[in-house]
């Protein structure tokens, strides 16, 4: 390292490195993503009629929509959860001792260190009818009968947050940490209020965080088959169950392919616009 | 021996390639794949029917390859000419699709010696059934005091909030509908009563599972007290000292005839042949209707004991006039227009 003859091109290195993973990159993704695209493309199951009545099929269907529309919005309610209990989370990570900061990034890591399947079972413990929750509050005589928790939007919401939480925290960790303390105190003594800081100055300069943080859990949210089916069940229905009921069980590959079509557009409209806002953001923090 | 980069380049790169193209380092003579079912299915077959397979066949070779039916019929599909598996297992809505598609050979049943103690219903030439999977009630004799007897029984009031029910996804979900439809005057043809009677059961539905496995965890969850459920679920769940019992409903229980197939094409032919064959013997039939497995046996010649018997049927004749079996080849016609219904109205 370093002593690289000065006549060769560092540059031109990296990208042979890169060389392999594009390989891999274009073989088994790209292609079938277009072998998909190609299986959309038909009217009919065999694939022998060409065509766009699948798109048209999902796009007039009124129900088909709805189920689009509920997926996006679970995207975003979930986001909206993650992002205001994770915050808190972050900016004391970034104002404790070491030792806390090392508890602290045990508990945010330690969602990802169990699988999705058992984390979404033991969401199923919690919230079920004899489940902690319920059994609390009836304990306390707070409620009579158990509370219908499990198979609710709001479950799904709540095991969804949790199981991404990480996606949202690390990000938002590593960005309050850019940030240099001393701007805290300059504003403190500008004679600002801490609510008034935080408002004006660290929340502006965390904002590519809080966009990483945001898209992350988004994308991760909405396409969660395991827990969306499991705490959803079977007659919540979102995008992925959609595709998988239209693939798997009905062999309706075309119809599931333009499915999955329409849900990567909508997916990328989304993400694009949280990236033009970081592109916003970073004009605004740099100000 | 001298290790350089080159060397060791060439070595990764043909394990990578051996482990990516396993057809390479068996390029004839492959062992007898056979694609049962995941979870306790495979487990049995892994614990009875292999041994007895290898047994009597001088210790051939056979590898399980557990995958769901689905997708067994995409692997086949991929490569109907050289297919990866011989010998295919299938629930009756999935073996006539591969079946439509030309996947599987006729058995060859004037070969077989077991062939004709079948009974009549599990008797089929595109491959015939050597288990059956049966539904019924499921409950928490906890809860339930007085065991329920009829399907109607989930409609009563005092089960409000407390019914369980999967969607049309699964075997088991389309099966119960198409029963519903039946006892109100429907038929696989006409499930209308079907769904007419999915719309009053809605005040008493505490969940729509995603699928059978997710409804039978929600009697251990208290979620639900009473379900249609498969009778092999809830005997896992009983040993594991969850309080559910089984009952078959006067209506009589659905019976799924699980089919085994030989592949179209297969290099393994003789070989499927010999496994099929292993898995009708009353041998095979009987360890497997046995504790822990329960499975539900199809050859005459097996004496019903143990839970089965007590539960569903004492011997073949009794089991025929309880059991009953539905037709998938109608079933199969409106399947995806029913699970287009289902999302659409059933929101609880």
């Amino acid at each position: 390292m370093g002593t690289a003859p000065a006549s060769r091109d560092v540059t031109s290195y990296g990208m042979g490195l890169a060389a392999p993973l594009a390989l891999f990159f274009l073989l088994f993704f790209v292609a079938p993503l277009l072998q998909l695209f190609w299986l959309s493309l038909h009217n009919d199951t065999a694939g022998l009629h060409w065509g766009l009545g699948q798109y048209l099929h999902f796009l007039t269907d009124p129900f088909s929509l709805s189920v689009l529309g509920s997926t996006l919005l679970l995207g975003a309610e979930v986001t909206a959860v993650c992002l205001v209990l994770g915050f808190p989370i972050a900016w004391l990570y970034q104002r404790v001792g070491p030792k806390l900061q090392t508890v602290i990034i045990l508990i945010v890591l330690l969602p990802l260190l169990t699988s999705v399947v058992v984390r979404t079972f033991a969401w199923i413990v919690i919230l079920g009818r004899q489940g902690i929750i319920n059994a609390t509050l009836q304990s306390l005589g707070i409620i009579d009968t158990p509370l219908k928790l499990l198979y609710t939007q709001f479950g799904v919401v709540i095991a969804l947050a949790q199981v991404q939480m990480p996606l949202m925290t690390l990000p938002l960790i590593t960005a309050l940490g850019r940030i240099d303390p001393n701007l805290d105190d300059a504003s403190c003594s500008l004679g600002a209020g801490s609510w008034r800081t935080f408002f004006r100055v660290v929340l502006p300069l965390s904002l590519p965080g809080v966009i990483a943080g945001c898209t992350l859990t988004y994308a991760a949210a909405i396409t969660a088959f395991i827990t969306q089916s499991l705490v959803g069940g079977g007659q919540m229905l979102f995008m992925p169950m959609y595709l998988y009921q239209q693939a798997s069980t009905l062999q309706n590959w075309p119809f599931a392919s333009a499915i999955s079509i329409i849900f990567l557009l909508a997916v990328l409209a989304v993400v694009s616009v949280f990236t033009t806002l970081g592109r916003l953001s970073r004009g605004y923090g740099g100000a | 021996m001298i290790l350089n980069r080159r060397s060791l380049m060439t070595t990764a790169l043909t394990l990578g390639a051996m482990k990516a193209f396993p057809g390479l380092s068996f390029a004839q003579a492959r062992p007898l794949v056979f694609a049962t079912f995941t979870g306790s299915w495979e487990e049995a077959h892994k614990a009875v029917l292999v041994p007895a397979f290898r047994k009597a066949n001088a210790d051939a070779a056979i590898v399980l390859d557990p995958m769901l039916s689905v997708d067994q019929i995409a692997k086949v599909n991929a490569a109907k000419a050289n297919p990866p598996i011989d010998v295919m297992l299938h629930d009756p809505g999935p073996a006539l699709v591969a079946i439509g598609q030309d996947l599987v050979e006729p058995y060859p049943v004037e070969k077989s010696a077991y062939y004709k103690d079948l009974i009549a219903e599990a008797q089929e030439p595109m491959g015939p059934a050597p288990f059956f999977q049966v539904v019924g009630l499921t409950y928490n004799p906890e809860a339930v005091k007085t065991p329920p007897t009829s399907w109607a029984d989930l409609w009563k009031p005092e089960f409000k909030g407390r019914v369980g029910i999967t969607n049309l996804n699964s075997t088991l979900g389309t099966g119960w509908l198409v029963e519903i439809a039946k006892m109100r005057g429907g038929s696989e043809a006409n499930v209308d009563p079907g769904f007419k009677a999915l719309e009053e059961l809605k005040p008493n539905l505490a969940a729509v599972a995603a699928n059978p496995g997710a409804l039978a965890t929600l009697f251990q969850q208290g979620q639900i007290d009473i379900s249609p459920g498969n009778f092999n679920a809830i005997q896992i769940l009983k040993a594991r000292g969850v309080p559910v019992e089984f009952v078959a409903p006067k209506e009589g229980a659905i019976a799924f005839k699980t089919t085994i197939h030989i592949v179209k094409n297969s290099p393994n032919r003789e070989l499927a042949f010999k496994l099929i064959e292993a898995a009708l013997t009353p041998e095979v039939q009987t360890t497997l209707m046995n504790p822990p497995y329960l499975i539900v046996p199809t050859n005459s010649k097996v004496t019903m004991g143990g839970e089965i018997a007590r539960v569903l049927a004492k011997d073949t004749a009794e089991l025929k006039k309880k059991f009953v079996f539905q037709d998938w080849k109608k079933i199969n016609e409106q399947r995806s227009a029913w699970i287009e219904r289902f999302n659409r109205e059933i929101k609880i």
